[in-house]
C-alpha cells in the first residue's frame, strides 16, 4: 500500500526548490568531480573543429580525464585575471609573442622539461630554441601572398612588395594587435639596415610602404587576396595553402631572404595542479601521428623531425632540415620590451 | 476663455500667414529637403543590414559586390555546425534568463524607488545606472576576477548575472519613466474597495507600469542576446554565446557564414518584438 504524502507545507515547498536550484546549479561539478581536468587554450576554425572531433577525445579516452579548450580569446588577459596559484589554464596554447609575455610576467614556465616530455628529442631546434618559451609544435612561414591572375610575374624577394605597381593592392597588418605585422616590422629592418633590432630602418620602410591596405586578422587579409582586393600580401603558408583544391588564383611566395616563423607554442603553468598530465599532454601533442593528422588539416609544419607527411603536404611544408634552415624566428623577447614604443611609431606612420 | 469655435476658424488664418510668407516654390523645397534627409538617414540605418543580407546570400567566400549569384550554402553551414547550434541555442537560454531577472530585479527596484521614501534615492538611481557608463569589457573583466577570486569557476549562472548586470538599467530607466506619471489615487481607491496590497499590485498597479516593464524587458532580451564584451570574459570552455563563438570563427574564417549567422540574430529580434506583439500587444504602448 503506498504511504500517503502529507500536505505540501510552505516550507516544506520552499526547501524542496531550494534543493532543486541547488542541485541542479551543482551537479556538473558533482558529476565532473572525479574526472581530472586539464584546462588548456586552443584556437577556433579547423583545428578546433579537429580538436574536438578526434584529438581531444582521443587524449580524453587514453589519459582518462577531461579535457576543457577555452577557444575564446582573450588568453593572456585571463591568466593573468586569475590566481597564480590556482591559474585558470595548465597547458596555454597561443603564438610566441604573447607566450614571451605570460613568460616574462611568470604566467608560463619558460621551458618545457625534457625528462617528462620524451617526444622533446625529436623536434627541429627551432621549436627549442632560445627564442622560443615552452616548446613550439608547429609553426607557419610568413612570407607573401600573390595573386597568380594579375600578371605579377615571377616574386622571389620581400622587397618586391615595395614596388609601386603594387600600389592600391598592397596588404598588411595593424601591427600592434597582429603578430604576423609585428614579425614582418622585424623584417624590414633585416631587409633594409643592420638587423630586426633595425627599428629606424624598419619605420622608415613602412612609410615607404603605402598606400596598404591594413586588417585586423589574418582571415581578413585571406578574403581580400581571395576577392582580389589586395595582389600581394604578407601572409602566412597555411593562409594560402588551406584553399589548396579550391582552384583559386592565389600562390604563397618564400622570398630568397628567408620566411619567418609563426610558432605555434605550448607552455605549462606554474601553478598547475594537473603537472602530469599538462606535460603527458605536450608530449600528445607531438606524436608523429597527432601532428601528421593536424598538419593535413590546418596545413601547419610539424615540429616533429619524424612526422612523414603525404607528398602533397610534404612538398610545400617546411618538413626537412633545409627547408626548416630558411625559417627566421623573431626575438620576440626585446620585441615585447618595446612593444608601447613601437605601437605608437606605427601607428603615427599608419594614420598620416 | 477661448472656445473649440475659435480655435478652428483661427487655423486657416495662421496657414495662410504662413503661406504668404514662404512662397510656394519654396516649401517645395523645404518638403524635398525633409524628404531627402529622412531617406539618407533610413539607408544609413538599414545600409549595414543590406550588406549583411548580401554577404550572407552570395556564394563566394569573400565580400563581393555586385553579388555574383544567391545561395543557401552559408545557411546550410550555419545550421549545420555543431559549435554555432549550441551556442545560437545557449544565447537564447542566457538572454531569456537575463530578462527574466533584469525584469523582476529591475522593475521591483524600480518601485521601491519611487514608492518607498528610500534615504538617498538619487545615488541609488545612479548607482543602478552605472554599468551603462562603465566599459562594458571592464565589467566582463571584473566579474571574471570576482569569480576567479570566488572560486566558483565560470558557470552559466555567473554569466546570467552579468548579463543581468549590463540590462538592469533598461528596466530601471524605463519602469521609472512610467512610474513618473502614475496616479497613485487609482491604488488608493482600489485599496479603499477593499482589494489587498497583492491584489492592487497584480490588477491595478502591474497592468499601468506594464509598458515600461516589457519595454525594458525588450531591450535587456536584444542586449543580453547580442552582448560580447561582458561574455568575453565569462564564458566557459564548450559554453559560447553566439557573438563569442562569431568573434573567434571570423578570426580564421571570414565567410559568409558570419553573414548568415547576423541574419538569423535580426530575424530573432524580429520575432522576439513580434511575438510581444501578437500576445501583449505592443501597439498599444506606441507612445513609449
Amino acid at each position: 500500500m503506498m504511504k500517503a504524502l502529507g500536505p505540501l507545507s510552505r516550507r516544506r515547498f520552499l526547501t524542496a526548490s531550494a534543493s532543486l536550484g541547488i542541485g541542479t546549479i551543482a551537479a556538473p561539478y558533482v558529476a565532473r568531480a572525479d574526472d581530472p581536468t586539464l584546462r588548456i587554450t586552443g584556437w577556433g576554425g579547423k583545428w578546433g573543429e579537429i580538436m574536438k572531433a578526434e584529438i581531444g577525445p582521443a587524449f580524453e579516452n587514453e589519459f582518462k580525464c577531461k579535457l576543457q579548450i577555452d577557444s575564446a580569446f582573450p588568453y593572456l588577459p585571463k591568466l593573468q585575471a586569475s590566481s597564480r596559484s590556482a591559474p585558470i589554464y595548465d597547458v596555454m596554447h597561443t603564438n610566441s609573442n604573447e607566450q614571451w609575455a605570460a613568460a616574462e610576467m611568470g604566467l608560463v614556465e619558460p621551458k618545457i622539461d625534457a625528462k617528462l616530455v620524451p617526444n622533446l628529442a625529436d623536434v627541429y631546434p627551432y621549436a627549442v630554441s632560445d627564442k622560443i618559451v615552452g616548446v613550439s609544435i608547429f609553426t607557419s612561414a610568413i612570407g607573401l601572398g600573390m595573386r597568380t591572375d594579375k600578371g605579377y610575374g615571377n616574386i622571389t624577394s620581400w622587397k618586391e612588395l615595395w614596388d609601386a605597381k603594387y600600389n592600391g593592392v598592397r596588404g598588411g597588418y595593424v601591427i600592434p594587435v597582429n603578430s604576423l605585422g609585428q614579425a614582418f616590422l622585424m623584417m624590414c629592418g633585416t631587409l633594409f639596415g643592420k638587423g630586426q633590432t633595425d627599428l629606424d630602418a624598419a619605420y622608415t620602410a613602412l612609410e615607404k610602404l603605402k598606400p596598404i591596405k591594413i586588417v585586423d586578422f589574418t582571415g581578413a587579409m585571406e578574403k581580400m587576396l581571395l576577392s582580389g582586393e589586395v595582389g600581394l600580401c604578407v601572409i602566412h603558408d597555411s593562409g594560402i595553402y588551406r584553399y589548396d583544391g579550391q582552384n583559386q588564383p592565389t600562390d604563397f611566395v618564400s622570398p630568397s631572404e628567408g620566411v619567418l616563423s609563426l610558432e605555434q607554442v605550448l607552455t605549462i603553468t606554474p601553478g598547475s595542479k594537473m603537472k602530469e598530465l599538462a606535460n603527458a599532454y605536450v608530449n600528445y601533442m607531438l606524436r608523429p601521428e597527432v601532428q601528421k593528422r593536424l598538419a593535413e588539416t590546418v596545413w601547419y609544419s610539424p615540429a616533429n623531425k619524424k612526422v612523414k607527411l603525404d607528398a602533397k603536404y610534404d612538398a610545400k611544408l617546411l618538413t626537412t632540415p633545409e627547408k626548416v634552415s630558411k625559417l627566421i624566428q623573431v626575438d620576440w623577447k626585446w620585441y615585447n620590451e618595446r612593444k608601447d614604443e613601437i605601437d605608437q611609431r606605427v601607428n603615427r606612420i599608419f594614420r598620416a | 476663455m477661448q472656445t473649440a469655435a475659435s480655435n478652428s476658424a483661427s487655423l486657416p488664418a495662421a496657414q495662410q500667414a504662413a503661406s504668404v510668407r514662404t512662397p510656394g516654390p519654396i516649401r517645395h523645397y523645404g518638403r524635398y529637403l525633409y524628404l531627402a534627409i529622412n531617406i539618407a538617414i533610413l539607408v544609413f540605418l538599414l545600409a549595414p543590414i543590406a550588406i549583411v543580407v548580401v554577404f550572407a546570400l552570395n556564394p563566394t567566400p569573400f565580400i563581393q559586390f555586385p553579388p555574383v549569384g544567391v545561395s543557401l550554402r552559408w545557411f546550410e553551414k550555419f545550421f549545420a555546425s555543431r559549435d554555432f547550434m549550441h551556442a545560437l541555442w545557449f544565447s537564447l537560454e542566457v538572454a531569456v534568463l537575463t530578462t527574466l531577472s533584469a525584469t523582476i530585479l529591475g522593475a521591483s527596484a524600480a518601485l521601491a524607488l519611487a514608492r518607498g521614501n528610500l534615504p538617498g534615492t538619487r545615488l541609488i538611481v545612479a548607482t543602478m545606472l552605472s554599468p551603462l557608463m562603465l566599459p562594458a569589457i571592464l565589467t566582463g573583466l571584473a566579474l571574471f576576477q570576482t569569480y576567479v577570486l570566488l572560486d566558483v569557476g565560470r558557470p552559466t549562472w555567473g554569466l546570467v548575472a552579468g548579463h543581468t548586470l549590463v540590462t538592469l538599467p533598461y528596466v530601471v530607466r524605463t519602469t521609472l519613466a512610467v512610474l513618473h506619471n502614475f496616479d497613485t489615487r487609482l491604488e488608493e481607491a482600489a485599496r479603499n474597495l477593499g482589494a489587498s496590497p497583492l491584489r492592487t499590485f497584480f490588477e491595478v498597479t502591474l497592468p499601468l507600469i506594464k509598458p515600461g516593464v516589457l519595454a525594458g524587458a525588450i531591450f535587456a532580451f536584444i542586449v543580453s542576446f547580442d552582448q560580447f564584451p561582458v561574455s568575453l570574459f565569462l564564458v566557459s570552455p564548450g559554453n559560447e554565446t553566439l557573438p563569442v563563438t562569431l568573434f573567434n570563427y571570423l578570426k580564421f574564417d571570414l565567410d559568409g557564414t558570419i553573414g548568415a549567422a547576423s541574419v538569423v540574430s535580426i530575424v530573432l529580434a524580429f520575432v522576439v518584438v513580434i511575438g510581444l506583439d501578437r500576445t501583449v500587444g505592443l501597439r498599444s504602448y506606441v507612445k513609449l
